[in-house]
């Protein structure tokens, strides 16, 4: 252990990347891009990436970006995967401010209670893009909303993983 | 900012506040965005017309990728039992040709029968033909990102089909690229009836790929498995006698069919304009 930590893989002289500032941002944009994707599908079950990897970052640091971005981005989300516009601003900014509250409330945190933090936070966005489409007029069973809700909770700690390696290679570490 | 206590620093405390503020303002600009695209939707045509011409155009490039490799696996996979293949296509292909020419002449007989009833029919010209590229995969609405828009004359209301069936209608319209409404999703009614005895029914998407009928006289369940909804251009919207579905399931007052033209394998899609021109002004 000692002597793994001594011999770190670091070079020197590497620190964060001029940019590191905005590549969280950049990857959630990036990410909500997926949806651009030649991906003809009618089930539905894909997860929300953008969202995934928002909260994936909010819950690796709580500063990834100030919090107010959230509402561009998800600007962003909505224009890109045709969900009604403000949907994604009115949720994502909501999701910054609960996760605030939340950090001035938990004590300590682990893996698990990041996963349960993070799934319940999938849920009520699944939830609410249902209510919103049956608002628009199309009231589909929730019992469709299950499979979908369930593949992006599975999905949630490998993009955490991802997030987590970006985060080290911007900050050069 | 997320520290429970920023410190004794005036500053600090007040960029904490204003933060806060910020994220609610934000919440309140999303509610109000939100209410205003569900209750004028048509407010945002221009932003998200231009957000699909970002989208759409990388789509259609992926999607040629795609198609070639796609085109690849399939062509090679066709050479495997090809003189199977072979067999049974020459089999089909009699009898589709049995069934053409029985076909040209019921439109033969069904023209004279029009023209001594004096019946004059419109004619529709196809506005643009263009390819279904990408889909709303990870939400509960069904929609779909076709690669004409409005520099093709295609706008927000038209009909979309596909040589199999009917694919939906136009939703937003960028200059390059279109969102489709299928009629997959919840909120595409279709008025239609059954091929089998012509009665009337009333087709609505569940929004997983498959679509409800109902009859629209309350009774017995008119359908059987196998069963062939077509339009009935009731509405003024979509042509009549264009396939939507086929029926797959009963249930009690009516029945679960599949989409025959499926967006996934349909290479292309077909902008009509809408049957009777006064129905356009009318969608949403």
């Amino acid at each position: 252990m000692v002597r793994a930590a001594l011999a770190s893989k670091r070079k020197i002289g590497e620190g964060p990347k001029s940019f590191a500032m905005f590549v969280p941002a950049a990857t959630v944009v990036a990410t909500s891009l997926l949806a651009a994707l030649p991906i003809v599908d009618q089930s539905g079950w894909y997860p929300d990436f953008g969202f995934l990897v928002l909260i994936g970052w909010r819950l690796l640091r709580s500063d990834p970006w100030p919090g107010w971005w959230a509402a561009p981005m998800g600007l962003a989300n909505d224009l890109v995967t045709g969900s009604p516009v403000g949907l994604s601003i009115a949720l994502w900014t909501a999701t910054m401010l609960a996760l605030d509250l939340v950090d001035r409330r938990t004590m300590w945190r682990d893996y698990w209670i990041e996963w349960g933090l993070a799934a319940v936070l999938i849920a009520i966005n699944e939830w609410l893009q249902w209510r919103v489409a049956a608002l628009a007029g199309a009231r589909v069973p929730i019992e469709t909303v299950v499979p979908p809700l369930m593949i992006s909770i599975c999905l949630f700690p490998l993009c955490g993983w991802l997030v987590s390696r970006v985060d080290r290679w911007r900050l050069g570490r | 900012m997320a520290t429970a206590r920023p410190g004794w620093s005036r500053r600090a405390q007040y960029s904490l506040f204003f933060s806060f503020l910020a994220l609610i303002a934000g919440i309140f600009v999303g509610l109000f965005l939100l209410a205003l695209s569900l209750l004028a939707p048509a407010r945002f045509e221009t932003i998200r017309g231009a957000a699909l011409d970002i989208t759409g155009p990388i789509a259609s490039g992926l999607h040629e990728v795609t198609a070639t490799a796609e085109g690849l696996v399939t062509g090679a996979g066709d050479y495997w039992d090809a003189a199977g293949q072979n067999g049974r296509l020459k089999r089909e292909g009699a009898a589709m040709r049995r069934q053409i020419i029985q076909a040209k002449a019921i439109v033969q007989e069904n023209r004279q029968l029009k023209a001594a009833l004096h019946l004059r029919e419109a004619q529709h010209d196809a506005i643009a033909v263009g390819r279904l590229v990408g889909s709303s995969f990870n939400s509960p609405r069904r929609f779909a990102i076709l690669s004409v828009g409005t520099s093709d004359g295609v706008r927000i209301g038209m009909p979309v089909r596909a040589p199999d069936g009917l694919v939906g209608r136009v939703i937003d319209a960028g200059a390059l690229a279109s969102r489709v409404l299928l009629v997959s999703d919840r909120a595409n009614i279709v008025p239609a009836r059954l091929l089998r005895g012509g009665i009337p029914v009333i087709s609505q998407g569940r929004g997983d790929g498959t679509i409800d009928v109902r009859p629209l006289e309350v009774g017995r369940n008119p359908f059987k498995r196998g069963d062939i909804i077509i339009t009935s251009g009731t509405g003024g919207l979509y042509p009549p006698l264009v396939p939507i579905a086929r029926v797959v399931k009963l249930d009690d007052d009516g029945a679960v069919a599949i989409p025959l033209a499926d967006p996934a394998i349909t290479s292309f899609a077909i902008v009509e304009p809408p049957y009777e021109p006064a129905a356009a002004a009318e969608t949403p």
